[in-house]
């Protein structure tokens, strides 16, 4: 029995029903399917890792943007356990406006909800825009204020009049959609119909680009921003991480869109597409071949000599910079294994920085991705709809006929398309070896139990089951929060990642607590890498 | 209440009410919770609990969606049930209700029997518990939840000897240890709850997902029976008590105490203890002594220390009571709960230890958010933060420690391990609040020490006090801060026409655009004359706090005017506060008399610290009746500034220097003189500009632009804090920054352009523009300009054809100065675009009459054909004077640039 059916055998009719479509193991050469069931319905009661809409919204897309006062509508709950929590790090722009370290509620009452909110939140902006002089104020909502009906859109209207502020509300109630993924998208439309293309100061550069879906954990962002920066690259801005509205206004202005976390943000990329013709282009910045291959396509995307040119020497000088480093990191780490459960992206970009480290992946899996993220760009036509994302609004986005630009000619186009990821993503599962496993959705029990089957040596995922790995003797490392570390983008985050790595698995208390299949007869262990036998 | 508006909680000082509840039911063995409502819920509240116990957290969602909330989430509850009893096993499950749950109108408890009803095997325990987050804090679903279990669970009242302990949220360690001293008094008891190894648990053990510690149930049942019940929580709603549902239903008598927290508390509880028939631990006794011979030793230390002091009412309660008792003030002490109880009994407990060292000030705040702490903080002038966590950004802001001693800490480890109760918390928590006193005082005691004896500097405690109030006089003094210059006015008095050095970029004759000169455009005074000139100007201008010295030569160079004018002042006025400014050449001569004529501020020009700089600069000196030149002019120039800037902050006078940065000279030598002046005691540096004076040996270099300035500014920044205010005034300047009324309040019409040749007969008027913010006086910068007054004159008359609005100008910005110069490619460019627009503003006019010019506007507006004056004078005088002076002398007097 694999691992998969090992997991799946403990779970009773109803709920193996739910799960086995979210289990693959890959047998591609054998004919096996690479076809996976994602973004539906997590089953109650088995202690899903997933967040809610709310989360998606204001802690991801929203909360890092730093001169926008974010007041969370709603009870004191949602507000304070989205402060500050995500590591999304952000200084202060030149208007010395950075809100990143604050939390703001209505801390709604009792009587709040049940003779409405409104008048509390009107008043809350008023204080805000009173105290802290924002040039915008976000409105999130959390699940209640959906319930009573306050018309939070109505506020942010009248709010904008009022103060002459930009005021935009995100109907993000914690309930709607199936995980923080709805979230994302809420909070991509409302940037999208607010934000951006309300500014048109061009950035007055040659190579200007957007970078979509970095968040700047544990400053990610400003790594790539190194880089990027030395290659000439003109930077117009960053969503979200170490975003600002400013930047983010005009970002209708560069030349191109650089994907990073394509599962929450690929709307925004899309729908610029639509509107001003930019192009996007899928990248990562995590791993020497991914950054180097995402730093080519863009070269080679914008076709000029000098700057490809001045890519391929900062690439050389990267490399030899922390060649050594990697290396030996690398001899420490050789043959080791690993397991990633992060949200909708990183569990597939590590693994190349993985690759590097000579680190294995036995299992990886997505918190809240959509088949797309694990099969390709090209299965979007193939999902079906169901109730759940058909609650989330599907912006009709117009071409703008003012700014509209052409970028590259339909045969460039094409023959870019067949060399780089140009508006598309392979997804996860193609860059997985067979006998690997993909899961989605991966819950407390699951964890654990493929942690005693396929016994990696480290586990990637986040702070919940961070402590239950580690009871079991694993090492667990935190691919959200990078565990109080980071960066981990780009050639100096690689180090990091690698010196992190062997610290971890160096540290003198593992040799003194056995993991449990060292201690139990491993009957179950039977189908686990032949390394730790 | 406090005085917060209160429909925005910036930064909260509370949690949630779900979180209590399962936080409390951590402590009851075999027990699982699940959220109904939205995973979210479970998400963060397992995210948070899991980082501050660094501890595995599960609890599982109902995990309703969009459908839920419409149809009912009835079904969601029952497969969540059917799933976690399958996975896990539970004995007991705690079903909490969530924000969403409540709005919506679930009745969990009508769907749990419906449930139980239909599963007659079931044999788990299902608990319900209402708890919205929008009805309470974590506080109150902590003990709703134990209410909770104790109302749902089923009772054996059957009588016994042992005694209920029931507290509210402690830590792991905490309850550990009440537990030890529970079991050495040899008292039959029931600890509810018990987190001690649910959320502390050891690594060795295999793990098990079901919590195995905690309270069992039948211990719970059986509570209904009991002795007593000993409610260690002050301030618990009696409708959320569960000592008194106990008591209530079943007879059990309750003792509410306070928690054990410090020595009175401790005491009461043992003593609570001892008169139920518990035997005290011998050790607890000699723990007892430990911590008052602690309390003995720690006294010199904490007695410093003014506590903010935030978190849940009973452990605030706790804390403060421990600080004053060991007489360290709490001057704040603030809920996040909404506990209307707490305030009275908080001051009672503060006042007596607050008067008793004299302290006024102390804030007790219910229902408060961080912004409401953080500005008490300030203002009561706390030095120790003793809460969670979430301090610590006040902390940082406040540069105040904190110590971390409640939930939540996120940002240290060991939460799981806070100790707070009994003896040997109190102990602790004494040594880690005198040790954090210590380490602040340790790290700033030479700093303190040395400005209250000896002003910031080695020299007399006189010294140390004048610095104390001449550096508080700064707050007045438009020059010194930026706020000042708005509401706070000057005045310069012209009494000190000569000068001993002579610097490249000026030209005696004429206004000194570098260093604040009026040349002779002005009159100068006699002492006496000043002292009516400041007299009749403080008159009617009530805002008038500065009276200052700047010329137009140097104040030292004319001592003796600049004393007599002093002293004539000082003798009407004790307060206006005294500036001057000096090339610094004579300082070491009369710095100590400086301070004795009570003048609190002087700046001092020091362009170089090099004398190989300073030859470059200075041509010559003359000191003592010699006349020194090159190199030698300016070492001693530069020696006599240094050891005079040292000799006056030794004496407490608050110095400012000025540089006047020159391209090619000292540009990259000013970081040098910054990092030197700012060793000798030096507080704020005035990095200018030079701008070239026609006829000045300097009169070709070119000037640094404004990119390279700031940048330089900003890199002297981290040495030095820079003056960006500055206006580069007149030596006779009066009233606010900016605004100068020296013309208006002038006795007599100064006799500078009087001398004109005569109009050479009648010819066509001339259009003239007058850069001027009053419309009376010539009295802006041409780049600065907002507007041109435009006139037309023939030199006998001039009449005011339009105010004319420079394209672009915002009103009130003017680019002044007061505010950081742009830096990226595209500000500069708009910044070049600002003179491209007052160019154009004045293309039609044939002259332009500015109170200063720049080189390259005054060489773009000279090839256009346009004569350009540099005066300060009223407008009709300045356009007829130029006008004439256009007209009748070809070869135009070299004042004009």
């Amino acid at each position: 029995m694999d691992a998969k059916s090992e997991v799946l055998s403990r779970y009773n009719a109803k709920v193996f029903k739910s799960r086995k479509d979210h289990i693959l193991r890959l047998s591609r050469s054998e004919g096996g399917s690479a076809e996976i069931a994602a973004n539906s319905r997590a089953v109650p009661g088995i202690m899903t890792n997933r967040g809610c809409c709310y989360a998606g919204c204001k802690g991801v897309v929203v909360g890092p943007i730093r001169d926008a006062v974010t007041i969370t509508h709603g009870p004191i709950g949602c507000g304070f356990y989205s402060w500050g929590t995500r590591r999304n790090k952000a200084r202060a722009g030149e208007d010395g406006k950075n809100f990143i370290q604050y939390c703001f509620s209505t801390d709604m009452q009792e009587a709040d909800i049940v003779f409405g909110g409104d008048k509390k939140l009107r008043q809350a902006i008023r204080e805000a825009v009173e105290i802290f002089h924002p040039k915008t104020v976000f409105i999130c909502s959390t699940c209640p204020v959906g319930l009573i009906g306050d018309d939070i859109h109505a506020v942010a209207a009248e709010a904008e009049k009022e103060f002459g502020i930009t005021c935009a509300a995100f109907s993000c109630e914690g309930y709607k959609g199936v995980s923080q993924s709805g979230g994302h998208h809420i909070a991509n439309n409302g940037l999208m119909k607010r934000i951006i293309g309300s500014n048109d100061t061009p950035p007055d550069a040659k190579f200007a680009i957007n970078l979509l879906g970095e968040y700047n954990i544990g400053g990610d962002g400003w790594e790539v921003e190194r880089i990027l920066k030395r290659i000439g690259y003109k930077i117009v801005s960053i969503f979200t991480g170490n975003g600002s509205i400013e930047e983010i206004s005009r970002s209708h202005l560069a030349g191109l869109n650089l994907v990073q976390c394509h599962r929450s943000i690929n709307y925004v990329a899309e729908m610029m597409k639509s509107a001003y013709g930019m192009d996007w282009l899928k990248v990562n910045f995590i791993g020497m071949d991914a950054i180097c291959g995402s730093l080519r396509d863009m070269a080679e995307y914008f076709d000029d000599g000098a700057l490809k040119l001045r890519t391929e020497e900062v690439i050389a000088e990267e490399l030899a910079a922390v060649a050594e480093d990697m290396a030996f990191f690398r001899s420490r780490l050789e043959g080791k294994t690993a397991a990633l459960f992060v949200g909708g992206s990183r569990s597939h970009h590590y693994q190349s920085l993985l690759r590097d480290l000579g680190v294995r992946t036995v299992l990886a899996g997505y918190e809240f991705a959509h088949r797309d993220d694990y099969e390709g760009r090209e299965v979007i036509p193939d999902i079906k709809e169901d109730a759940d994302n058909k609650n989330i609004e599907q912006l009709e986005v117009e071409r703008d006929p003012k700014r509209y630009r052409v970028f590259l000619s339909p045969e460039r186009y094409a023959e870019l398309k067949g060399r780089m990821e140009l508006e598309s993503y392979a997804g996860m599962i193609r860059d997985m070896p067979d006998g690997s496993y993909v899961v989605d959705d991966l819950n407390h029990f699951e964890t654990e139990a493929f942690t005693a089957l396929l016994r990696p040596d480290i586990f990637f995922s986040g702070i919940k089951d961070k402590y239950v790995l580690q009871k079991g003797g694993t090492l667990s490392r935190q691919l959200h929060s990078y565990d109080y570390s980071g960066p981990y983008a780009g050639f100096r985050g690689a180090v990091l990642f690698g010196r992190d790595l062997v610290m971890g698995l160096q540290a003198p208390a593992w040799r003194l607590v056995t993991p449990p299949w060292k201690r139990q007869p491993a009957e179950t262990a039977a189908q686990g890498d032949a390394t730790h036998a | 209440m406090s005085s917060r508006i209160v429909n925005l909680n910036v930064n909260p000082c509370k949690m949630c009410m779900p979180l209590g509840v399962v936080n409390a039911f951590y402590g009851v063995a075999g027990c699982i919770c699940l959220l109904h409502g939205s995973q979210g819920c479970s998400t963060y509240i397992r995210r948070h609990m899991a980082t501050h116990y660094n501890e595995p957290v599960d609890i599982a969602s109902s995990s309703l969606t969009e459908e839920g909330t419409v149809f009912g989430g009835e079904g969601n509850l029952i497969r969540g049930l059917d799933n976690l009893i399958a996975l896990y096993h539970p004995e007991v499950v705690a079903v909490a209700t969530t924000c969403l749950a409540e709005t919506i109108g679930e009745d969990v408890r009508a769907i749990v029997r419906d449930y139980l009803a239909g599963r007659p095997d079931c044999r788990v325990k299902i608990i319900t518990v209402n708890s919205a987050g929008y009805s309470g804090t974590r506080y109150e679903g902590w003990f709703r939840a134990l209410r909770a279990l104790l109302e749902q669970t089923d009772a054996d009242a059957s009588a016994h000897a042992g005694v209920n302990v029931v507290t509210g949220p402690l830590s792991p360690a905490d309850t550990r240890a009440l537990k030890r001293l529970l079991r050495g008094t040899g008292l039959d008891f029931t600890l509810l709850p018990d987190i001690s190894d649910n959320l502390d648990g050891g690594c060795g053990a295999p793990y098990s997902r079901l919590p195995a510690g905690g309270t069992p149930l039948a211990a719970i049942a059986r509570m209904a029976g009991a002795r007593a019940t000993l409610e260690a929580a002050t301030f618990v709603p009696e409708e959320a008590s569960p000592g008194r549902l106990l008591e209530e239903k079943f007879g059990v008598p309750l003792f509410r105490l306070n928690m054990p927290v410090g020595l009175r508390d401790t005491d009461a509880f043992l003593a609570a203890l001892e008169e139920l028939g518990g035997s005290i631990p011998a050790e607890e006794r000699e723990e007892r002594a430990r911590y008052l011979d602690a309390m003995v030793d720690a006294h010199k230390h904490v007695a410093l220390g003014r506590a903010a002091v935030f978190g849940e009412p009973d452990l605030v309660y706790g804390l403060t009571r421990l600080c004053c008792e060991n007489g360290l003030v709490p001057v704040v002490a603030a809920t996040g709960a909404d506990c209307p109880a707490l305030k009275a009994v908080l001051e009672e407990e503060i006042r007596p230890v607050a008067e008793n060292l004299m302290l006024q000030r102390f804030s007790v705040l219910n229902f408060a958010d961080f912004d409401d702490i953080e500005a008490a903080v300030a203002a009561n002038g706390a030095n120790l933060l003793i809460g969670s966590s979430d301090g610590r950004r006040a902390a940082h802001r406040r540069n105040i420690p904190l110590v971390r001693c409640a939930f939540p800490v996120h940002d240290h480890l060991g939460g799981q391990r806070i100790r707070v109760l009994g003896y040997a918390g109190a102990m602790r928590l004494l040594d880690e609040f005198s040790n954090a006193l210590i380490s602040n005082l340790e790290a700033s005691f030479r700093k303190t020490i040395r400005d209250r004896c000896f002003g910031g500097r080695e020299g007399s405690a006189a010294a140390g006090k004048a610095a104390g109030s001449n550096r508080a006089r700064s707050a007045t003094h438009p020059c010194f801060s930026e706020a000042a210059g708005h509401s706070f006015a000057r005045i310069h008095l012209p009494v000190a026409p000569d000068c001993n050095i002579t610097c490249n970029y000026c030209v005696r004759a004429f206004d000194c655009p570098n260093e604040s000169r009026p040349g002779v455009t002005s009159r100068v005074l006699t002492p006496d004359e000043a002292l009516e000139r400041f007299l009749r100007v403080r008159e009617s201008m009530p805002s008038l706090r500065v009276a200052g010295i700047a010329g137009p030569g140097d104040a030292l160079a004319n001592f003796e005017a600049t004393a007599e004018t002093l002293r004539l002042i000082r003798r009407e006025d004790p307060e206006v506060t005294f500036c001057l400014s000096t090339n610094g050449l004579l300082l070491p001569l009369h710095a100590a008399r400086l301070a004795e004529l009570s003048v609190s501020h002087v700046t001092i020009t020091i362009n170089a610290v090099d004398p190989v700089v300073g030859a470059r600069i200075y041509s010559q000196a003359a000191y003592m009746g010699m006349r020194f030149r090159g190199e030698a002019a300016a070492a001693m120039l530069l020696s006599n500034q240094l050891a005079g800037l040292k000799m006056l902050t030794d004496l407490g006078v608050v110095c400012k220097v000025n540089i006047v940065l020159i391209k090619g000279v000292n540009d990259t030598h000013v970081e040098d003189v910054v990092r030197k002046v700012k060793t000798l005691g030096a507080s704020i540096a005035n990095i200018m500009q030079m701008i070239p004076v026609r006829g000045s040996a300097f009169e070709h270099m070119p000037m640094v632009d404004n990119k390279t300035h700031e940048a330089l500014r900003g890199r002297c920044e981290s040495i030095l804090p820079q003056m960006r205010h500055c206006r580069q005034c007149r030596a006779d300047a009066v009233g606010l920054l900016g605004e100068d009324q020296s013309i208006r309040l002038r006795e007599a019409a100064p006799a500078a352009l009087s001398s004109v040749p005569a109009a050479p007969g009648v010819e066509s008027p001339v259009k003239v523009a007058v850069a001027s913010r009053s419309g009376v006086v010539v009295d802006q910068h041409f780049g600065f300009a907002e507007q041109f007054y435009i006139y037309e004159s023939d030199g006998l008359s001039a009449r005011l054809l339009e105010a004319r609005r420079v394209a672009g100008k915002n009103a009130g910005c003017g680019g002044c100065g007061n505010r950081p110069l742009p830096e990226g490619p595209e500000e500069v460019e708009a910044g070049g675009g600002k003179i491209v627009r007052a160019l154009e503003a004045v293309a039609d006019c044939g002259v332009v009459v500015a109170m200063r010019i720049g080189d390259s506007p005054s060489r773009q507006l000279a090839q256009k054909g346009i004569s350009v004056f540099s005066t300060y004078d009223s407008i009709d005088k300045a356009v007829k004077d130029a006008v004439l002076r256009c007209r009748g002398a070809a070869a135009a007097d070299s004042r004009f640039l």
